[in-house]
């Protein structure tokens, strides 16, 4: 598979209050392929959230580079979608405008207003918006709701039409289901799951969840704090092979628990293979 | 009764909402009604009847230095050219031109909030700005300005602006960063996403905010106009005070008041009209 996102030698260091500063990572390196569905997980304060803010552009590492396709990421752009656990639509905007917003904003020329051609733009772009919001599972009466009067599901699948009608290289999902209950949940993760598989699109998934984590991904990356240091590094990078999971996608239960058990394990730096021996 | 959780119904909240009202009117028409038994020609407290003859003169009458208008005219011609007219005509004028000066502070403040260079440049002097006392400068004001429409205008712009700019600078802030990154995932740059990303979700609460400071737009225009002018609502009342015109001046104050009523009511139609989705007016 073709790399799409490389991350080389990354530091991040944040300024302390009191002086000095707080290292969050420092020599990290990683390889994003593409089309792969990758999860992260680890602790609150491990950095998860900060390597998807690397990954987006809208933090830039204290040394090292992140690119994509060979460039340096500057800054966030429509190449990288994003889905945040809340916020994530305009509350200003219907579900349709919100969904509609990103093409209307890449269609408009102030000089194309006079343009018959440009309004039927927008009509195709209306027709395009409402297709993406069938494809997440909304009916096009959804479309003139406010983002306020969706349920938490709701405006997450809205917040990945937004997202898909741009058609990014990869798509990044920032514990963006933690905040639904179970039921929805499982419903968001199976249509996350169907979507990269019809769009093969990256995904880049962070969560706290294991289970979450092993079902969506094809690969789990998990962060960990060092021991001796009060850095983060990767502390397991496992892929998930496709033997493991049964006709409807979830992995089977015992090799759910087996790779839970590992990413457990690695957690709390043991060697994992020592400890299934134990077992 | 007056327990945190012990909550009006309808009717009885409608009715608390009148009670002070009623209270004040049967006040003020009891004492005027004690005063004028003492003393007929009382003119501290006018009775409703000199009150009402008073509005009526003020709406049907030209000003003193206007020429009169025919005893039969119409109703219609007798108010547009009555001293009440020409003195809201002329406050209002005034009034609208400085809320239409409050959009290039709404601009800056937006500015101000989306790009940090911005920020960083005119926060700490519209801070030092916001806290100079606007009447303070009055002198200033008339001196380089003149007494004319200007340095009124100036007056309320230097009163009001930095508080709109301010307040526009945080409402900007206080945007989540993820609705920002995610209108430049969407493909829109530093322009599109201040103006289609920021300012729509926050433009009812600046209105909202503007609406708050209609008093203090007042105000200011009202300090302007009595101590130079020579029409607007403030400056007649400025003018009565002099002839001790009591059975004018509360029909004009009272009529400031239910202007500013009805602005404010308006302004907050117009932002729910406009604005939908926004349930905090």
């Amino acid at each position: 598979m073709r790399s799409l996102i490389s991350l080389r030698d990354i530091t991040v260091r944040y300024p302390l209050k009191g002086g000095g500063t707080h290292t969050v990572f420092s020599g990290l390196n990683l390889t994003i392929d593409e089309g792969e569905f990758i999860c992260v997980v680890g602790q609150t304060g491990c950095g998860k959230s900060t390597l998807l803010r690397l990954i987006l552009g809208s933090e830039q590492p204290s040394s090292g580079e992140v690119r994509m396709d060979g460039r340096q990421i500057q800054e966030p752009n429509r190449e990288r979608g994003y889905v945040p656990q809340k916020c994530s639509l305009f509350p200003d905007k219907t579900v349709l405008e919100n969904v509609a917003f990103g093409p209307i904003i890449e269609s408009f020329r102030l000089h194309r207003l006079v343009s018959p051609a440009w309004w039927k733009t927008r009509k195709n772009i209306r027709d395009e918006s409402s297709e993406y919001l069938r494809r997440v599972g909304l009916s096009p009466k959804d479309g003139s709701k406010y983002p306020d009067q969706l349920s938490g599901g709701m405006q997450q699948r809205v917040s990945i039409a937004q997202s898909l009608i741009m058609q990014p290289r990869i798509l990044l999902m920032d514990e963006a289901f933690s905040a639904l209950d179970p039921a929805t949940r499982a419903e968001m993760q199976r249509l996350t799951r169907s979507i990269w598989q019809d769009t093969n699109t990256t995904f880049l998934f962070v969560t706290h969840n294991l289970a979450e984590a092993v079902f969506l991904g094809s690969r789990v990356i998990l962060i960990a704090k060092e021991n001796a240091a009060d850095h983060s590094r990767i502390a397991c990078d496992l892929q998930i092979p496709d033997r493991i999971r049964r006709a409807d996608g979830y992995p089977r239960q015992d090799e759910l628990d087996r790779v839970i058990y590992k990413l457990e394990c690695a957690a709390v730096d043991k060697r994992p293979d020592d400890v299934l021996v134990l077992k | 009764m007056f327990r945190i959780f012990a909550l009006p119904n309808r009717t009885m909240a409608f009715a608390l909402s009148w009670l002070l009202f009623a209270g004040g009117i049967v006040f003020y028409l009891r004492t005027s009604h004690a005063r004028h038994v003492d003393n007929p020609d009382d003119r501290i407290l006018p009775t409703v009847q000199q009150l009402a003859g008073g509005f009526w003169h003020a709406a049907t009458t030209p000003a003193d230095d206007d020429a009169d208008v025919a005893e039969n005219a119409p109703a219609a011609q007798r108010f547009l050219n009555s001293m009440l007219w020409k003195d809201t005509k002329a406050s209002g004028q005034r009034f609208l031109l400085s809320l239409v000066l409050m959009l290039p502070a709404v601009i800056l403040g937006l500015h101000m909030g989306a790009l940090p260079w911005i920020g960083s440049f005119f926060t700490r002097s519209i801070l030092f700005f916001d806290k100079i006392v606007a009447l303070s400068v009055l002198p200033i004001l008339f001196i380089a300005f003149g007494i004319g429409q200007t340095a009124k205008i100036m007056l309320i712009v230097i009163g009001v602006a930095p508080t709109i700019i301010l307040d526009t600078f945080n409402l900007t802030k206080s945007v989540p960063a993820e609705q920002v990154i995610k209108g430049f995932t969407l493909g829109a740059k530093d322009l599109a996403v201040t103006y289609r990303v920021m300012l729509p979700q926050i433009w009812p609460r600046i209105l909202n905010s503007i609406r708050l400071n209609l008093k203090a737009i007042a105000l200011f225009l009202f300090a302007g106009e009595m101590i130079a002018s020579t029409d607007g609502l403030a400056y007649r009342i400025a003018l009565l005070q002099r002839h001790m015109g009591m059975d004018l001046i509360v029909p004009y104050v009272l009529w400031v008041a239910l202007l500013l009523f009805l602005v404010d009511a308006a302004l907050r139609m117009f932002i729910r009209w406009m604005n939908p989705w926004f349930r905090e007016t």
